[in-house]
């Protein structure tokens, strides 16, 4: 640890302390917000967990049932059926402050048929596979929340981490330590001030007895 | 305020989530799709009451095999804002585990080692 470059001066000792003290307590505050940061990222990167699995295992399906419906029906076809859906998709965003992080919360609106198409020239498995995806899609909401949430946490996680690091052991240490240099210091200077009255004193003593003599 | 839903990839891949009334773009690799995300992110939407400006699309659905080869400078600078988020969600090919490796790596960040790492 190294000690901060300051003049070993009383106002100095005052300023320093007070600087420790604030320290400490924002030392104390980061780690409180560390801990409930924590909490709520470890509840929210299990149920991202849980869900990423569950959405890749029907989407999985959702796809190789579209895979089926697209090889079954010409490509222009396809194209054509699907050019202009009616369906509409909008997308509310609340955000939510933990510990000083904004996390968002997405409500969808959903308008609109997704069947909007001619059923003569399409498959029937096109409205199947169509199908899956919108029961997926609520799904994938829930995940995209999810995973943004815990990415912003994260990221909050790691610079609170980095603070609290900091003050723990560089600057909470090195303000005591200049402390402790100052205050030693400052007794030098005193008991050096000491001797130095008390050796004048003595000499003033000798001159006095001589003189008397 | 709304906002709007897209998703990047594979033309044949993402015709299906056209009909549910998303915004579909067209990428066929890593390259093309970071070009497209960019594209996406500086789109916005003012708002009539309070005149703010907010990211037209708060999520961005991407195909996961183009993620897999995204440098890390650009996805930081990707995804460092509230909005939007961008999701990889896994392509006709099926998982390829970029995914939950990404959730470790949040993990990794936050707690400075991927406690719930599998192996």
């Amino acid at each position: 640890m190294a000690k901060l470059d300051v003049k070993p001066t009383r106002m100095e000792l005052l300023n320093l302390k007070k600087r420790l003290k604030s320290a400490k307590r924002g030392h104390k505050l980061l780690k409180d917000k560390q801990d409930g940061l924590m909490k709520q990222f470890m509840e929210i990167i299990r149920e991202a967990k849980a869900s990423r699995r569950e959405v890749e295992e029907k989407l999985g399906s959702a796809f190789k049932n579209f895979m089926f419906a697209s090889s079954m029906m010409l490509p222009e076809m396809l194209e054509s059926a699907l050019l202009y859906p009616s369906a509409k998709v909008e997308l509310e965003v609340r955000t939510k402050n933990v510990m000083s992080v904004y996390i968002p919360y997405f409500d969808i609106k959903q308008e609109g048929d997704i069947l909007n198409y001619g059923y003569l020239q399409t498959s029937g498995e096109l409205d199947i596979s169509l199908a899956a995806f919108q029961d997926v899609f609520p799904l994938l909401i829930k995940l995209a929340e999810i995973e943004k949430q815990a990415e912003r946490l994260a990221a909050e996680l790691e610079t609170t981490r980095r603070r609290v690091n900091a003050l723990e052991y560089k600057l909470i240490p090195d303000l005591e330590e200049t402390l402790k240099f100052i205050t030693m210091k400052l007794a030098e200077t005193e008991r050096s001030t000491i001797v130095g009255v008390m050796r004048i004193k003595a000499m003033i003593e000798e001159q006095e007895a001589a003189s008397r003599q | 305020m709304k906002h709007q839903i897209a998703i990047v990839g594979p033309k044949d891949t993402i015709l299906g989530f056209k009909a549910l009334g998303l915004k579909t773009y067209n990428a066929l690799d890593t390259e093309e799709a970071v070009k497209v995300l960019f594209e996406l992110k500086k789109e916005v939407v003012t708002d009539e009451k309070s005149g703010e400006t907010k990211p037209l699309y708060a999520i961005i659905f991407v195909i996961e095999d183009l993620m897999t080869g995204i440098e890390d400078a650009d996805y930081k600078k990707l995804s460092q804002n509230a909005l939007p988020a961008i999701v990889p969600v896994p392509g006709t090919k099926g998982t390829t585990g970029y995914s939950l490796k990404r959730i470790g790596k949040m993990v990794e960040q936050a707690v400075g080692s991927d406690i719930f790492g599998d192996k």
